[in-house]
């Protein structure tokens, strides 16, 4: 087909629209690669776009120095692990027993389960229950509540459901028991939905920080989420003391505290595992609305 | 309660996105499923000697609900109460006025009420300021001819989706503070006498960063059901279309819009479900000392007054009252939504 001058200009201009869409959304990322590179006195004079000017490894071994990022690291990796594999085992294994033929009182449990997605007690009673649970400051905080996800369960289920039943049949007649049929062929069956469910809880797991800031005063069980967090709560400070000295105010004593390159370098940090995934992710991320929309 | 709503949103929409054939077998099979085994009832002991091992696979499911979901419920108390730790929940004195006292509060406290105020404007902003800008991107999206630009294209644009807020707000404060890019930018090429600014720590330009660091961080995501929609439409529309003489625009006026119109109410009115519910991720992450006196929305303060100032029962009623709203804004939502799926698809 032949295509009009329009048409060509209007693919042209779209192109463009799109490629400046995808700078914006991307350049402040590899902006902030190159100052995590950059020597930190240097990065102050601002400047740096897309490579570092003065490269170092510096702020990378200032950060991997910093006991308390260590010990962020571990505690991040540590709920993350706990978070995927408890809760996919949770929420499996509910899904699993609530596509079992003819279970009684499906419904009512369904129901129950799903009640506190559209009704819940709100922050406080959910701290005070916490509180009482002896949960506050205690690392199982990050990984109990999670569990259990209703979401995630109804997308495993409608799965289960798409499943052709006469496999479970012809092994049954073969002698198989429940419990083999169950890890030997319904879940070897069901590894997609496994893996986007787990994705989604891994990403969630490592990207949150409001947990840590609402249930801990004890900073021992930081995130590195939550030391992010520090640091840019410094960073409004700094900024505005600079501020007042650029435009003629008083030069207030400057909390040389972290500097920027330091912050990038941990931003940086923090999303190796998020960009090493990337390509997992994307993919999954977008098939699991897909699965999730079969049976809603 | 957010997260939940993004999830019903997806769900349904989805349904609204699968093709008719698809669409046509799922209720019938449900049915099926449910209506058909008309047995005689089977006595208790039947029913746990045959489904007992389900029943126990589904019970860490219903423990978790009942610790960190049913229970905390009880606490709702608190909100009528003048809460004391010592005195424990029920020991706890009624609060005044029948035990309404905080909830009148609300109204009276010039802080409280402000921050109701700004929920809603914030929420409005998000939903009604951010709504076209996926659907417009989809669309885009859908034009791109060559596959590995559009793969390309996408890829990048759903990549801030997986970034955490706090480090969107760490990629904030470098392209924004007063060395950074844009102050660089505006004071050596665009304007004369630049005085820097850094709208991170400005009181007046919260509303406009919370709005745009939505925009990037969800758009390019947040395409992706609209993109799912544009794609179904049947490509024989555009041909007879172009075939008598329909432009570019004619078609995605008269088309693609139409066609993907199901999908777009879909997202407005589960939208309009979580109109009440800020982010709170994104207001507290954004907040500092100098701009979070003004920018206070329900959620912070109850954190603020609640957990850090111990105000436990004022707290439990402000997040109730807020709670109470958005459970009825959410079960409308629904409401709506079913009205126009059942008669959009049948």
């Amino acid at each position: 087909m032949k295509r009009s001058l329009g048409e060509k200009t209007f693919s042209v201009v779209n192109a463009i629209i799109i490629v400046l869409i995808c700078v914006v959304s991307i350049y402040p990322y590899l902006n902030q690669l190159a100052i995590s590179f950059n020597d930190g006195i240097d990065a102050r004079a601002g400047g740096i776009t897309l490579f570092p000017r003065k490269f170092t490894w510096e702020n990378y071994k200032l950060l991997f120095k910093d006991p308390a990022l260590a010990r962020a690291a571990n505690v991040s990796v540590g709920r993350v692990l706990a978070s995927t594999t408890l809760s996919l085992l949770v929420t499996y294994a509910a899904a699993y027993g609530l596509t079992r033929k003819g279970l009684p009182y499906r419904k009512a449990i369904t129901l129950f389960l799903m009640f506190p997605g559209y009704i819940s007690a709100g922050t406080i009673p959910h701290y005070i229950n916490m509180k009482n649970l002896g949960l506050l400051n205690n690392f199982w905080v990050y990984v109990i509540p999670g569990l259990f996800a209703f979401y995630n369960m109804i997308v495993i289920r409608s799965y289960l459901q798409e499943l052709p039943p006469e496999m479970e049949e012809s092994a049954k007649i073969d002698g198989a028991n429940d419990l083999i049929i169950m890890l030997r062929i319904i879940f070897p069956m069901t590894l997609p939905v496994v893996a986007c469910v787990a994705l989604w809880i891994a990403v969630g797991a490592w990207n949150d920080w409001t947990t840590t800031m609402i249930y801990f005063t004890d900073r021992d069980w930081d995130t590195l989420q939550y030391r992010m967090r520090i640091m840019i709560e410094e960073a409004a400070n700094t900024q505005k003391s600079m501020e007042s000295a650029m435009n003629g105010g008083e030069v207030q004593a400057q909390s040389q505290v972290t500097g920027a390159s330091v912050q990038a370098a941990t931003l940086v940090f923090t999303t190796v595992p998020i960009l090493m995934l990337y390509p997992f992710l994307q993919k999954y991320f977008i098939k699991g609305i897909n699965i999730g929309a079969v049976k809603g | 309660m957010k997260k939940v709503m993004e999830q019903k949103k997806e769900q349904v929409l989805e349904t609204a996105i699968v093709p008719d054939e698809a669409l046509a077998n799922i209720p019938a099979d449900q049915e099926t499923e449910i209506v058909v085994p008309k047995k005689p009832k089977k006595s208790f002991l039947f029913n746990i000697r045959k489904y007992g091992g389900a029943y126990l696979m589904i019970l860490p499911a219903i423990v978790i609900v009942v610790l960190f979901a049913y229970m905390p419920m009880y606490g709702i108390i608190m909100a009528f109460k003048n809460f004391d730790a010592r005195l424990g929940i029920m020991g706890s004195p009624w609060a005044g006025n029948y035990g309404f006292e905080h909830f009148i509060n609300i109204f009276e406290d010039p802080n409280l009420f402000k921050a109701v105020k700004n929920t809603v404007v914030f929420g409005l902003i998000i939903l009604f300021g951010g709504y076209p800008f996926p659907i417009i991107l989809a669309l885009m999206f859908n034009e791109i001819r060559s596959k590995w630009f559009k793969k390309t294209a996408q890829t990048i644009a759903y990549f801030p989706h997986f970034l955490s807020w706090v480090s969107v707000i760490g990629l904030l404060h470098t392209f924004f503070s007063v060395e950074g890019p844009l102050n660089t930018l505006m004071g050596e090429y665009l304007v004369e006498n630049w005085v820097p600014v850094n709208p991170l720590i400005e009181s007046k330009s919260f509303l406009s960063v919370m709005f745009l660091s939505h925009l990037w961080k969800s758009v390019g995501y947040s395409s992706v059901v609209f993109l799912a929609a544009v794609t179904g439409v049947d490509p024989g529309l555009y041909e007879a279309a172009s075939i008598d003489g329909c432009g570019k625009w004619k078609q995605a006026w008269h088309i693609t819009l139409p066609s993907i119109k199901p999908t777009m109410v879909i997202i407005l009115v589960m939208s309009l479900g979580g109109l009440f519910n800020t982010n709170f991720e994104q207001v507290i992450g954004l907040h500092n000392p100098y701009n979070r006196d003004e920018n206070q929305v329900i959620s912070t303060i109850v954190y603020y007054r609640g957990i850090k100032g111990g105000e436990y029962s004022a707290s439990t009623a402000f997040g109730l009252f807020q709670g109470g709203v958005s459970f009825l804004l959410v079960t409308t939502a629904n409401w709506i939504s079913k009205k126009i799926t059942e008669q959009s698809i049948w």
